[in-house]
């Protein structure tokens, strides 16, 4: 007889582990900096937390059906570059530009599906050249790093509602609009695009086969579950998030840059952060909104770089470590086990 | 909690509503204040003043990407010129963090300095677009950003940096001149890249083919992407050597020593180069010139940091500063290279030999700095 509550941590306990961790750590954070819990720290933080964020929950899916995907941080890089050529323009032609950039990053990541579905490689191989193939593009859309997204609308969507209504031409101080006023834009966007994409997914066929794939591909195989067709969806809806941190990437800097180690360096992270919040690498337990979390922690640690006096040359390995303590909380559970063939479940 | 939660709120906003006027620099006109330190681009610089601020100051430096010697280098220049006489008193607190390629890091930690209360952010862009945001923020704030190496194609900021462009047609002159020494007109180049994307990358390849097609020709062009590293350039450099089988002549953008390295293994001959201002370079063009490697050897110091911190300081002290600041190109060839002097056999082969400036009271060597441990740095 368990209650709900209880049922739902031994259920999601990397989860709930990933939001303790975070909330201590940015909480912590909040107390030393000298100008903590105020509107314009959260807005900064919240700021630079959405593209990887992003990042983190596209290698989420993936993830979830045992696979890797070495191409999140290059599609995100590509979108990017495409988002600095087209949202610009009219408010009709931002809105499709900023529709082209998220289809084309779902394209993209069906294109992998595709490969991995019909020419039956592994995913982590598909797409380390996918990947290539994305910065390769990239750099074709975006030789030399510029482009000019729209400066209002930079403005509006990395700053407060209030911000947003005012550079709109709405009334910032109206009267219904004070509760929301000042919760920052990105992260209206962060959490938004998950509760409305992720978890109405979670819950479809496509989506619950996912997770019937990372536990066991030939028993959801032989349960008649649409298993290429949720490998093709899965790897589209990568696509579709990276899509959305390139695309924010792209207004937040209002500017495109193929960066090569830039597509790199989220690709890595993006694993940590999937392991941070909770998912395991093997498939099959876990959720993108873990990810997000994990992904939150992952800047939160870098934060305290800035507040606190650290031999800049020691800053890595302190983050490595700090990653490596966080990483090996969710091995505690090891030390508890019963039955040692429990470790393999 | 809650009450201090609210306040803080509260007082936000004020801030917002009251500063919403732009602030930041004043356009003014020049001359500057050290114009021998603080030398304007070119005669259509602009100059910026900022209201005179009451010292000492906060200072934090934002680097980019971290992990080859030169930022290493620049890293521990920035923080021994902190401890500098002439310097140590105007700085109350100094603070470097690395945040990686990792631009809405780079941006987060640049507005967190400002949210902070720094007075001076010296950063070292990883784009060369996107700041428009912390900009916005740091005028607002009264806050001196101050980027170099890889500045921002903006007017709107005070930069700092050694003309790359000038630098890239240096390199394409030295060696269209040194084989127009040998009587050849035309012929087969290679040209090693640096990192892709990036705003030194792009000034510098473009003043190279700028003269290389303006210059006597047809010139036949190889480009390899080396990325400024070693490691990467010897490689590429071996596998174009194998592909091409000879060059004429070879304008690297850096890991210049990798370059040479790939082209004694090959048993490539020596030709005509041109490339950064590595130690080892420096060792093998001392070593090799007799062979026909005729090199010259241009640097981007990592003493950049220093003047940058300089400036920003004079401008916090209300001096009127141009908008972009050219440091002098700290050139050397193959015949003017002397041991101890500007390249040491005794040291790596991977670290800058252009530290100093002495026009600027910059006076820190690399080798001194290398030298030092640690713990005497900090």
């Amino acid at each position: 007889m368990k209650t709900w509550s209880a049922r739902w941590l031994t259920q999601n306990r990397g989860f709930a582990g990933a939001i303790l961790l975070f909330l201590a750590l940015y909480i912590t954070y909040n107390f030393m900096h000298p100008r903590g819990f105020s509107t314009a720290v959260l807005v900064q933080n919240s700021n630079e937390s959405v593209a990887i964020a992003f990042v983190a929950m596209a290698q989420t899916i993936p993830v979830l059906m045992g696979g890797l995907d070495l191409s999140v941080g290059a599609v995100m890089t590509l979108t990017s570059c495409i988002a600095s050529e087209l949202v610009n323009g009219s408010p009709a032609q931002m809105l499709l530009g900023m529709f082209l950039t998220l289809l084309s990053g779902a394209a993209f990541g069906a294109m992998n599906g595709v490969i991995v579905v019909y020419g039956r490689i592994q995913p982590i191989i598909a797409t380390l050249a996918t990947g290539a193939i994305a910065i390769g593009l990239a750099l074709l859309v975006r030789p030399k790093p510029g482009g000019d997204v729209d400066g209002d609308l930079n403005w509006a969507l990395t700053n407060t509602v209030w911000d947003f209504v005012d550079t709109y031409g709405g009334n910032p101080d109206a009267g219904w609009l004070a509760p929301f006023a000042n919760i920052p834009v990105p992260l209206i966007i962060l959490f938004g695009v998950p509760l409305l994409v992720w978890l109405p997914f979670r819950r479809s066929v496509t989506g619950r086969t996912i997770y019937a794939i990372g536990s066991a591909e030939g028993a959801a195989y032989m349960s008649g579950l649409p298993i290429n067709r949720a490998k093709i969806a899965a790897f589209t809806l990568a696509g579709f998030f990276a899509a959305c941190g390139g695309l924010y990437l792209a207004i937040q800097t209002s500017s495109g840059n193929a960066d090569t180690v830039q597509a790199g360096t989220y690709t890595l992270n993006s694993i940590a952060a999937v392991v941070l919040g909770g998912t395991a690498l093997m498939g099959g337990i876990g959720g993108a909104i873990g990810s997000l979390v994990g992904a939150l922690i992952l800047r939160v640690i870098s934060f305290y770089f800035r507040i606190l006096d650290i031999d800049p040359l020691l800053q890595p390995l302190i983050e490595g470590v700090v990653l490596l303590i966080a990483v090996s909380f969710g091995a505690f559970r090891t030390l508890r086990v019963k039955n040692r063939l429990e470790l393999f479940r | 909690m809650t009450t201090k939660l609210k306040l803080t709120v509260a007082a936000a906003a004020m801030m917002l509503a009251s500063t919403a006027a732009w602030a930041g620099p004043e356009v003014v006109s020049g001359p500057g204040a050290d114009p021998g330190c603080f030398a304007p681009w070119d005669e259509s610089t602009t100059y910026f003043q900022w209201p005179a601020k009451e010292g000492p100051y906060r200072v934090a430096v934002v680097n980019g990407f971290v992990g080859n010697t030169w930022r290493i280098q620049m890293i521990k220049t920035a923080k021994a010129f902190s401890e500098d006489p002439a310097i140590k008193d105007k700085i109350k607190e100094f603070k470097v963090v690395s945040t990686g390629t990792d631009a809405p890091a780079q941006l987060g930690a640049i507005e967190d300095f400002i949210n902070q209360g720094y007075d001076a952010i010296v950063t070292i862009a990883v784009s060369p677009d996107g700041f428009d945001r912390v900009i916005r923020l740091a005028d607002r704030s009264n806050v001196v950003l101050v980027p170099f190496d890889n500045v921002l194609d903006t007017d709107k900021v005070m930069q700092i940096n050694e003309n790359q462009l000038e630098m890239g047609r240096m390199y394409g002159n030295w060696v269209v001149d040194q084989l127009a020494a040998q009587g050849k007109t035309s012929g087969k180049i290679l040209e090693v890249r640096g990192l892709a994307g990036n705003s030194v990358d792009r000034d510098r390849s473009i003043g190279i083919n700028e003269v290389l097609d303006a210059r006597d020709g047809p010139w036949e062009r190889v480009s390899v992407v080396g990325n400024w590293d070693d490691g990467t350039a010897q490689k590429v450099v071996a596998d174009a050597i194998a592909v091409h089988g000879h060059f004429d002549a070879i304008a690297a953008q850096g890991g210049t020593t990798g370059v040479v390295q790939a082209m004694l293994d090959s048993g490539h001959p020596m030709v005509p180069i041109a490339g950064e201002a590595e130690n080892g370079y420096r060792k093998l063009l001392a070593a090799h010139s007799g062979d026909g490697l005729k090199g010259i050897s241009i640097g981007q110091s990592p003493g950049l940091v220093a003047i940058a911190m300089k400036a920003a300081i004079s401008a916090l002290e209300g001096n009127v500063m141009p908008q972009l600041i050219a440091v002098p190109l700290p050139v050397a060839t193959y015949d003017q290279l002397e041991d101890g002097v500007n390249y040491w056999t005794d040291l790596p082969d991977n670290f800058f030999t252009v530290n100093e400036f002495p026009p600027c009271g910059v006076n820190i060597t690399g080798p001194a700095i290398m030298a030092q441990d640690e713990s005497d740095v900090n």
